[in-house]
């Protein structure tokens, strides 16, 4: 089937199998890898992308229901190569080790952010409650976003004092 | 990958029926898809034709109206039922239920209607929906029928469905607005994880009742009690209403005993 979408503000148009997934799609059609399949059923959040606006694991949509869909992914966040707020705090907090959850954790921070800009350390965690991060141990993402939403405080690196 | 199947948007109720009435038992209806494409891919289920029931004409939007009750269509997602004013107002236990299930990014496209036509014992809404005297609106070629949602569920994941039928929509009365309630689920984490005992409490006009998930074959209503009866009682009732077993998630001591707690818990704090 033939399908058109906007990626990260692009136009795409491509001819797409039925049964294939938003995600594949993203990743194999059009070279979009920085979102991730962990699980592919909808458990970790490493496929979390935007589409519509809303938040969405990517292994669980069809690329044909994508079609006429504004999608966003990891590679759309930083600008002219410049770190976004969000990769930056991530970066300066050291909530990345492997890398692999952050693409989709990023998008569900920042879709948290946007609903929330002061969100607290309880809604921090429902908000990423559908991203696994088998790494960090969830503290250091937790400060990234504390961080970027303002409420550390000059001189305040967090507990774990990354920063 | 996911297996092949077939992919069909229909526009309208008309083409639905159609490719219905064409597929039958090879047809599968996708809304959200949160269960449909993890059965395709695990291979449980094994379509010949996905069937997108959200573009159909009048599957879209909840509403609510003084005379109709609240109308869920079959395009209404979680977390729109969680955005939904009249909701929030009149139907706090949706919410909580609503709330409760799965993690935010599964909110943004699981359905109300698809997590009842699954038929889990699991299911999050129904508790909350039994509890509120929701109606069932199905339809096919032949016409609507309309029935009582505790009628719906036959089995796990059984329902008295047939193959050319799909749910129109869920009718919450519009009696049931005002109706006090909240929901509790026991799971193993925090975020995302299916149930290991789910109830919800309702009072109203005197009345109070249970709501149960994932103690029995399907979701458990517990009717005919009163808001002044003693917590001993209403455990009393949603003990002999069901019949948990032990799984990889719990054993049946612990849920019975769960069910128990949840329903005390709830007796007090529902006021």
């Amino acid at each position: 089937m033939r399908i058109k979408l906007s990626v990260n503000g692009s136009a795409y148009e491509r001819d797409v199998e039925e049964h294939k997934t938003l995600l594949r799609f993203l990743r194999e059609d059009l070279g979009f890898t920085g979102t991730k399949e962990g699980c592919g059923a909808g458990e970790c959040g490493a496929c979390t992308v935007f589409m519509n606006g809303k938040t969405v694991n990517s292994c669980m949509v069809l690329a044909v229901e994508a079609d006429g869909a504004e999608v966003e992914t990891i590679e759309g966040e930083a600008e002219a190569g410049k770190l976004s707020a969000i990769q930056a705090a991530f970066d300066r907090h050291h909530a990345i080790q492997c890398g692999f959850c952050t693409g989709g954790m990023v998008m569900s921070v920042r879709e948290l952010l946007r609903s929330n800009p002061k969100p607290s350390v309880d809604e921090i965690k429902q908000g990423i409650e559908g991203n696994f991060c088998r790494c960090t141990g969830y503290q250091q993402i937790i400060e990234a976003v504390l961080d970027v939403s303002g409420q550390l405080g000059p001189g305040n690196k967090g507990e774990l004092k990354h920063a | 990958m996911l297996q092949k199947f077939r992919y069909a948007k229909p526009r309208d109720k008309s083409e639905l029926h159609a490719l219905l009435a064409e597929y039958g038992k090879s047809a599968k209806l996708l809304a959200g898809g949160t269960d449909l494409l993890v059965n395709i891919r695990s291979g449980s289920q094994k379509p010949a034709i996905v069937i997108d029931v959200k573009k159909v004409t009048g599957f879209s939007g909840i509403s609510w109206s003084a005379k109709e009750g609240l109308i869920i269509r079959p395009a209404v997602t979680i977390n729109e039922v969680l955005g939904d004013a009249a909701v929030r107002e009149k139907f706090p236990l949706l919410m909580e239920c609503a709330h409760d299930l799965a993690s935010y990014q599964i909110r943004n496209r699981a359905t109300v209607i698809g997590n009842i036509v699954n038929a889990s014992p699991c299911s999050d809404m129904a508790p909350g929906l039994l509890c509120l005297e929701a109606r069932i609106v199905i339809s096919s070629k032949r016409g609507e029928r309309e029935l009582p949602l505790v009628e719906f569920f036959t089995g796990v994941k059984k329902t008295v469905l047939r193959e050319d039928e799909f749910v129109e929509r869920i009718v919450v009365p519009a009696a049931a607005a005002g109706a006090r309630g909240s929901y509790k689920k026991l799971k193993r984490i925090n975020g995302h994880d299916l149930g290991i005992v789910g109830v919800a409490l309702m009072k109203k006009d005197g009345l109070l009742r249970l709501g149960i998930s994932s103690s029995a074959p399907t979701p458990v209503l517990v009717d005919g009690l009163r808001e002044t009866d003693p917590e001993e009682k209403v455990a009393a009732a949603a003990r002999k209403a069901t019949s948990p077993i032990s799984d990889v998630r719990c054993s049946q001591e612990y849920r019975e005993f769960m069910i128990e707690t949840f329903v005390k818990r709830l007796c007090r704090e529902v006021k």
